[in-house]
C-alpha cells in the first residue's frame, strides 16, 4: 500500500485539530478583513441610502433621527457579502472581524 | 478589436441560409446571433450544423417575451458561441424537437417544457423535469404571468 | 428478464444534495435509469427578475457553495458584455488568481469524496486536511473561506498586496508537494483501481453525443476547455494545458482532476509573477443599455453558461443559468446503463454518481430501483446503499 509510509510517520504526530471552543480558543487566527458581523459609525453617515439600494438580503432600513436619516440593521439576515461596506462614500459601514453571533432571540439581532 | 472572423462565419451562414434567416447580428467577438422563422428552425439548424459539424449544444434557454416566447439554442463552434433564435406565440406554444440532431437536447427541452410550457414535437421522453407531481399542469412559473407571492412573516406568539 | 424495483430514499448522504433516479435492475445490473431533478430548486431564475444587478451578485453567487467563484465571474462578466466595457487589467489577474484558487480547493474536495465513495476514509482525511491550506488562502484574500464576495460589476472589490502574494506563494509550494504525492497514491494504490478502472464508462462518440462538459468529457479524450476556446479574464495569456485521458472511465476522470489541480497551481504563479499594475475597477451607471448576452466560462465542474436580457431598466428582464452538472445529466443516464459486455453493478451506483462531481446545489438525489419481474420494490436509504457498495 502506497500510504504506509505516510500512515506510520503520523503517528508519532499530534493531531492538528484545534479544540476550538472548549480548550484552544486563542488559537484560531482571523485576518484583519474578515467579513464578519457589521459595526457602525453614526457620526460618518450622511444619509445617502446608497446601503440601503445594494442589500441583497433586506437587512437595512432607513429611518430619521435627530441628525438626518441613517440606516438600521436586521443583523440577522445578513448573508455578509460586505456589499454595504463597499459603497458606502464615508466608510461609515465596516464588517468587523467578529464571528461568533448565535443567539436565541431574533429582536435582540437589531444593531441601531 | 477586429471581428474578421465573426464576420466572415456570418457571411457564411447568411449564404447558407439564403432568406430563412431574418437576422444575423453580430454580438460582440465569438458570439453571433441568429433570428429564424419557427418554422424555419429546425431546417435550418440542421443546415448549419451539418455544414460545419457542430456537435455540442451548450444549452437551450427559453424566454418570455410578452405575446411570445423566445426558444434559443446556445451552439459552441471552434470557440464561439452560436445562438438562435424563434419566437413561438403563447397561445400555440409548440416547436420541433432537436434531439434527433443533437440528443444532448433532450435535458433542456424538458426543462422549458417544464417552466414555461413549451412542447416540442418529437421529443422522446416529455415528462414532468423539475416541478413536483401534483403541480397544476396549465401553470408556467417562468412565465410573466406568474407573479411570486411574499408569504406572511408568522407573528410571535 | 426478471426485474426488480428497489427505492431507495431521497436524502443523499454522500454530497447533501438530492435527487431522485429511478433504476430498473436484474438481479445486480442495472438495466435502465431515469431521473427527475428539482427537489432543491431555488427559483433563482424566477427571482433574478425582481432584484438590481448589484443586488443579484451576492444571489447569483450563492448559487453553487463551492463554485461560487465560477457563478459570479460568469454574472459580472456577463453584464460588462451588455454595456460593452472592459475591465483593468489587473482586475482580470486578480479574477483569474481566485477562479483557480477555487479550482484547487473544489478538486481536492472532490478527491477527498471520491475515495470516502469507494470506502477508502484515509484519503478523505489527509486530503482534506490540505485543502485547509487553499482555504486559509482564499481567506486571506478575500475574508471568508468559501463564499469569496470579491466581484462586482467593474471589476473587483479587494487588491493584492505584496505581502499576501508572498503568503500566496508559500502556500502554493506546500499544495504542489501534497498534489504530486496524491498523483502517486492514485496512480498506484489497488483499492482506488480496483474500483475505478472499467467504471462507469463513457466512450468517445457517447460523450460527444450527449454534449457532456468539464473533466467528464475530458476523461475521455475530447480537448475542450472553455478556458482554450472561448478565453475570458485573463486566461488569454496565461499558458496552461488542457489534461485529456483516453481510459474513458472513472480513473480517467480522477486523473484528470489531479493533473488540473498541479496546472491550476502553475497558473496561479505566473498571475503573481505577470500582475500588471492599474486600478482594479471601474465605475459603470446602473442600467445597462438595452440587449442581450451570453457568457461562459469554465467552473471546476465544466462549462458554465449564462444568458442575460436587459430591458433598459435597473433589473434584468431575463436571467438564465445553467450549471455544469445538469449538461452532464444525459451523458450520466447513459453511464448507468448496461450494454453488451458492459455491466453497470448496483454497488458502483455511488461512485459513478460522484464521478461527474455533481453540484447539486443544482440537483436532488434519492435512488429508487424498480425489478419488476418479482415485482419487488424497496426503499433504501443513502447510507444502506454506500453500505452495501463498500462490502462489495
Amino acid at each position: 500500500m502506497a500510504m504506509q509510509r505516510e500512515l506510520l510517520r503520523h503517528i508519532f504526530r499530534k493531531a492538528v485539530t484545534i479544540r476550538y471552543p472548549f480548550k484552544d480558543r486563542q488559537k484560531v487566527h482571523i485576518p484583519g478583513d474578515f467579513r464578519g458581523m457589521i459595526a457602525f459609525y453614526r457620526d460618518r453617515c450622511i444619509g445617502c441610502s446608497m446601503c440601503f439600494r445594494v442589500c441583497p438580503a433586506e437587512v437595512i432600513e432607513m429611518f430619521d433621527d435627530d441628525k438626518g436619516k441613517r440606516p438600521m440593521f436586521y443583523l440577522d439576515r445578513c448573508t455578509h457579502c460586505a456589499q454595504c461596506e463597499d459603497i458606502c462614500p464615508t466608510k461609515a459601514i465596516e464588517l468587523t472581524a467578529q464571528y461568533e453571533s448565535a443567539g436565541t432571540d431574533r429582536t435582540q439581532m437589531i444593531l441601531k | 478589436m477586429s471581428l474578421e472572423r465573426e464576420e466572415r462565419l456570418a457571411s457564411e451562414i447568411k449564404d447558407l441560409l439564403g432568406s430563412r434567416a431574418v437576422e444575423i447580428k453580430i454580438q460582440r467577438i465569438r458570439s453571433i446571433f441568429v433570428t429564424v422563422k419557427k418554422e424555419d428552425y429546425k431546417e435550418s439548424i440542421r443546415k448549419v450544423v451539418d455544414r460545419f459539424a457542430i456537435t455540442h449544444l451548450s444549452t437551450i434557454t427559453g424566454a418570455d417575451s410578452g405575446q411570445t416566447i423566445d426558444v434559443m439554442p446556445h451552439f459552441s463552434y471552434a470557440g464561439t458561441k452560436i445562438t438562435f433564435k424563434s419566437s413561438v406565440p403563447k397561445t400555440a406554444a409548440e416547436i420541433d424537437t432537436l434531439t434527433d440532431i443533437i440528443p444532448g437536447a433532450v435535458m433542456y427541452e424538458r426543462e422549458i417544457h417544464d417552466l414555461l410550457g413549451v412542447g416540442f414535437k418529437g421529443h422522446p421522453t416529455p415528462e414532468r423535469f423539475i416541478l413536483p407531481d401534483d403541480w397544476p399542469s396549465d401553470v408556467y412559473p417562468l412565465r410573466k404571468e406568474y407573479k411570486v407571492v411574499r408569504p406572511e412573516p408568522i407573528p410571535k406568539t | 428478464m426478471p426485474e426488480f424495483t428497489v427505492i431507495v430514499g431521497p436524502q443523499h448522504p454522500a454530497l447533501k444534495e438530492p435527487e431522485s433516479f429511478t433504476f430498473w435492475v436484474d438481479g445486480e445490473d442495472v438495466v435502465r435509469t431515469q431521473v427527475r431533478i428539482g427537489y432543491a430548486h431555488k427559483g433563482v431564475e424566477k427571482a433574478a427578475e425582481s432584484r438590481t444587478y448589484i443586488q443579484n451578485i451576492p444571489f447569483i453567487e450563492r448559487i453553487c457553495g463551492i463554485c461560487n467563484v465560477a457563478h459570479t465571474i460568469c454574472y459580472t462578466q456577463n453584464v460588462e458584455y451588455l454595456y460593452g466595457r472592459q475591465i483593468p487589467r489587473r482586475a482580470e489577474f486578480i479574477r483569474t488568481i481566485i477562479e483557480e484558487l477555487n479550482r484547487i480547493h473544489s478538486h481536492l474536495l472532490w478527491i477527498g469524496i471520491a475515495g470516502h465513495e469507494i470506502g477508502f476514509d484515509t484519503l478523505l482525511m489527509y486530503v482534506w486536511r490540505d485543502r485547509e491550506v487553499v482555504m486559509d488562502l482564499i481567506e486571506a484574500m478575500t475574508g471568508n473561506r468559501v463564499s469569496t464576495a470579491l466581484m462586482t460589476i467593474g471589476g473587483v472589490t479587494r487588491d493584492v498586496t505584496p505581502e499576501l502574494a508572498t503568503k500566496i506563494r508559500k502556500g502554493l509550494d506546500i499544495l504542489e508537494e501534497r498534489t504530486k504525492y496524491y498523483e502517486k497514491i492514485v496512480a498506484s494504490e489497488s483499492t482506488m483501481l480496483a474500483r475505478t478502472r472499467g467504471v462507469g464508462v463513457l466512450t468517445r462518440e457517447e460523450a460527444i453525443k450527449h454534449c457532456a462538459v468539464g473533466p467528464t468529457l475530458r476523461a475521455s479524450g475530447i480537448k475542450f476547455d472553455v478556458r482554450a476556446e472561448d478565453p475570458y479574464a485573463a486566461h488569454d495569456e496565461v499558458p496552461f494545458e488542457v489534461i485529456t485521458a483516453d481510459t474513458c472511465d472513472l480513473f480517467g476522470r480522477v486523473v484528470v482532476r489531479v493533473y488540473e489541480t498541479i496546472e491550476s497551481i502553475r497558473q496561479v504563479r505566473y498571475c503573481l509573477d505577470h500582475l500588471s499594475s492599474g486600478p482594479i475597477r471601474i465605475r459603470l451607471p446602473n442600467t445597462p443599455p438595452r440587449g442581450e448576452s451570453v457568457s461562459r466560462v469554465e467552473a471546476p465542474r465544466g462549462e458554465d453558461i449564462h444568458y442575460v436580457r436587459s430591458d433598459g431598466t435597473d433589473r434584468p428582464s431575463r436571467y438564465k443559468v445553467r450549471a455544469p452538472t445538469l449538461g452532464n445529466l444525459a451523458a450520466l443516464v447513459e453511464m448507468l446503463t448496461s450494454k453488451g459486455d458492459y455491466n453497470v453493478h448496483v454497488a458502483d451506483i455511488p461512485i459513478v454518481l460522484a464521478g461527474i462531481d455533481p453540484c447539486m446545489c443544482c440537483m436532488d438525489r434519492t435512488a429508487r430501483f424498480i425489478e419488476p419481474s418479482k415485482d419487488r420494490e424497496w426503499v433504501w436509504t443513502w447510507n444502506q446503499l454506500k453500505k452495501y457498495a463498500k462490502e462489495k
